[in-house]
């Protein structure tokens, strides 16, 4: 389903960048704040959905070149894998590395958790599973 | 290694398989062939790990994620409990699964068929092993999810029908459920079931009430998990749900969906909502006697009343669910045994008939009484495999079903609810009666006139090899609860002396160090309200 409006267009262009972003922020964010994984891939779904409304589809393919099912392998993959690591190194299951990694140049002090992993696979699954629904329903309804 | 840690790979690999099946969409046969080693894996992991815990003295493993301590992040138990449904759930898995590949529409094993059944098994292990009340209400969302996609692979009228009302009502039901689990945390601050039967045990030996509003909760919950498990008022949505899905899925769900509801309240209910003798359990106890008395009864009335196999099979779950509940409702160690040793034969026994119901079908190409006979000559192995099933599920002497029959009903007389007892031996013999119709008309009786034998409902048998094989499988097992009872119930018993009695439990979860920090927290928030009291006039 698209859309034929000039502002849509328009504004899309700049919306897009900044909403990716965005998405990203809520994500990284998340860890000690309101945030995380999911609402960061939601909010990246919306703006792939957006862009496609603008658009087209052939746009949202060249924006997200895989398939929706793609993204819920790597996904869930992903977290799948993060959690099982540590049962490998005699930890429980779901158990994050945490700690302090010092920038090379500036000396910046920059914490980082392995759970950081997890989240982003359940970003891309959000990703996956948002733009693959709205992807079959507005097939069927063109 | 730390053996505690690995019992997780009861939901790593299920989950594992199901993801990777996704991206196996096309690829059907290094899909079967995955998720039969699944399968496997779990099935020889669980048996080993009981084996391995016969001889060890706490019997218990409990591993928490993330490291976090116990009553705050979330624990995985795997006890005498877990562990003997978590076997008998895995056999019968691989058995309803490698019969599907006999049954299952090529065209729907193409859209996540394989994935689906993984995610379904993810579900049920993560339900059989959490230790907290919000983590069970996640894994059952789990396993619905996984379940509607299967009851609508075909994507007929009959089954969206269908699919509609079991979903809206498993809404509800979960909707309550979380409001329930909502509640519990308001009352008592904990999720953790370890934590929650501490602060009853607690309670209980202070001589304190329990907060208000904690019999009502528990009936809350009591229907949440009945929905589930289909006791009596709530059993409405079974019997069609079975009846329009693939024979396997319905085999798979007829072992596993309404056990989850009954392993629910086995865990919740003897260790914190009715433990001992609190106001809670004085309403929750006669509620489950008279329920697992109409569960029983009429449900198995609702079976000799039809005439298809598929619907008196499905019936037929109902009233052995009857059984269960009776042991609930008993609440001594030796009926919750039997109760745990009910369950884990009936899931083997009940998938196999189903399974056995799927080659029948197959055979005369209807599953209506009436126009199928004349099976025992023209398949004679299918018909001694039902007929071993059937004589289980009856509980005739040296079969499974006569031993957890014998100690729930023993011990109803012991426990002076002669009357549910009664009720049982009934429900017996008429599941005999109900059973011989379906050997009498199918197998017994000439050939029914009106099998046609056209092209496309001759059976052809290179492809139901794997039916066989499935139905086998279970039979097998069955055969060895039967003759093998005795270390089976060895370890029920031991699963009914941890749930009558929760210390061991709570000391494995919780450990003593937190026990003490948490007596010492609540003594001083105790202190405090009472003291905020004197103040506030």
């Amino acid at each position: 389903m698209t859309i034929s409006s000039p502002v849509l267009r328009n504004s899309m262009r700049l919306i897009l960048p900044l909403m990716l972003l965005y998405a990203l922020y809520a994500m990284l964010k998340g860890h000690n704040e309101p945030g995380g994984g999911f609402i960061g891939g939601m909010i990246m779904a919306t703006a792939i959905c957006t862009y496609r409304m603008s658009h087209g589809f052939a746009a949202q393919l060249r924006l997200m070149p895989v398939h929706p099912r793609v993204l819920i392998f790597l996904g869930l993959g992903l977290a799948l894998g993060t959690s099982t690591v540590p049962l490998l190194l005699g930890e429980p299951f779901l158990r994050s590395a945490v700690g302090v990694f010092h920038l090379p140049f500036s000396g910046h002090a920059f914490h980082y958790a392995s759970a950081m992993a997890f989240d982003l696979g359940v970003m891309l699954v959000v990703v996956g599973v948002g733009v693959g629904m709205i992807t079959q329903l507005s097939e069927e309804l063109e | 290694m730390e053996l505690e840690n690995f019992i997780i790979l009861f939901i790593v690999i299920p989950m594992g398989t199901g993801v990777i099946g996704v991206l196996l969409k096309q690829r059907v046969h290094i899909a079967r062939v995955l998720g039969v080693l699944s399968f496997l894996a779990t099935s020889a992991l669980a048996i080993g790990l009981l084996v391995h815990l016969r001889s060890d003295p706490a019997g218990i493993l409990v591993s928490q994620m993330g490291a976090w301590p116990a009553p705050f992040g979330i624990s995985v138990v795997f006890d005498s409990l877990s562990g003997l449904l978590l076997a008998a759930s895995s056999l019968v898995a691989l058995a309803c699964y490698v019969h599907s590949f006999s049954t299952v529409d090529p065209v729907a094993e193409k859209r996540y068929f394989h994935p689906m059944v993984q995610l379904l098994m993810f579900g049920v292990n993560l339900a059989f092993l959490t230790g907290d009340l919000f983590n069970l209400f996640v894994s059952f969302e789990i396993m619905l999810m996984a379940s509607y996609c299967l009851l609508t692979f075909g994507g007929t009228r009959l089954q969206m029908t269908q699919a509609y009302k079991y979903v809206l009502l498993n809404l509800v039901g979960s909707t309550l459920f979380v409001i329930g689990a909502g509640l519990v945390y308001g009352m008592t601050g904990t999720l953790n079931f370890a934590d929650l039967a501490l602060f009853v045990s607690e309670r209980q030996a202070r001589g304190e009430a329990l907060p208000p509003g904690f019999a009502a909760l528990s009936i809350a919950l009591l229907l949440v998990f009945g929905l589930k498990g289909a006791i009596f008022p709530l059993w409405f949505w079974l019997p069609d749900t079975y009846y329009t899905c693939n024979v396997s899925i319905a085999g798979l769900f007829a072992g596993m969906l309404t056990k989850v509801g009954i392993y629910a309240i086995a865990r919740t209910f003897p260790m914190i909502f009715a433990h001992g003798h609190s106001d809670a359990a004085k309403v929750v106890m006669p509620l489950l006697a008279i329920s697992a008395a109409f569960t029983m009864f009429l449900g198995v009335l609702g079976a000799v009343s039809h005439h298809n196999i598929r619907r008196i099979l499905a019936v037929h779950v109902i009233s052995q669910v009857g059984y269960m509940v009776f042991g609930l409702a008993l609440m001594t160690r030796v009926a919750l045994a039997g109760c745990l040793f009910y369950m884990i034969q009936h899931m083997v026994v009940k998938s196999c008939l189903f399974l056995c119901c799927g080659i029948v079908e197959r055979h005369t190409g209807t599953d209506d009484l009436d126009k199928s006979g004349g099976l025992l000559k023209r398949d004679t192995y299918l018909a001694v495999v039902f007929f071993i099933a059937a004589m289980s599920l009856v509980g005739l002497p040296p079969l499974s079903g006569f031993f957890g029959k014998l100690v729930i009903i023993r011990e109803g007389w012991r426990e002076s609810m002669w009357w549910l007892s009664i009720f049982g031996l009934l429900t017996g013999a008429l599941t005999l009666l109900s059973m011989l119709k379906i050997w009498s008309y199918c197998f017994w009786s000439p050939s029914g006139e009106s099998i046609e034998r056209t092209p496309a409902n001759m059976p052809n048998t290179s492809s139901l090899r794997p039916a066989y094989i499935g139905a086998t499988l279970l039979v097998c097992v069955a055969l060895f609860l039967g003759f093998g009872a005795q270390p089976v119930y060895e370890i029920a018993y031991r699963a009914g002396e941890q749930l009558a009695a929760p210390e061991a439990y709570i000391q494995a979860v919780l450990g003593p160090e937190v026990i003490e920090n948490l007596a010492r927290a609540r003594a001083e928030s105790a202190a405090l309200a009472t003291a905020a009291v004197e103040v506030t006039p």
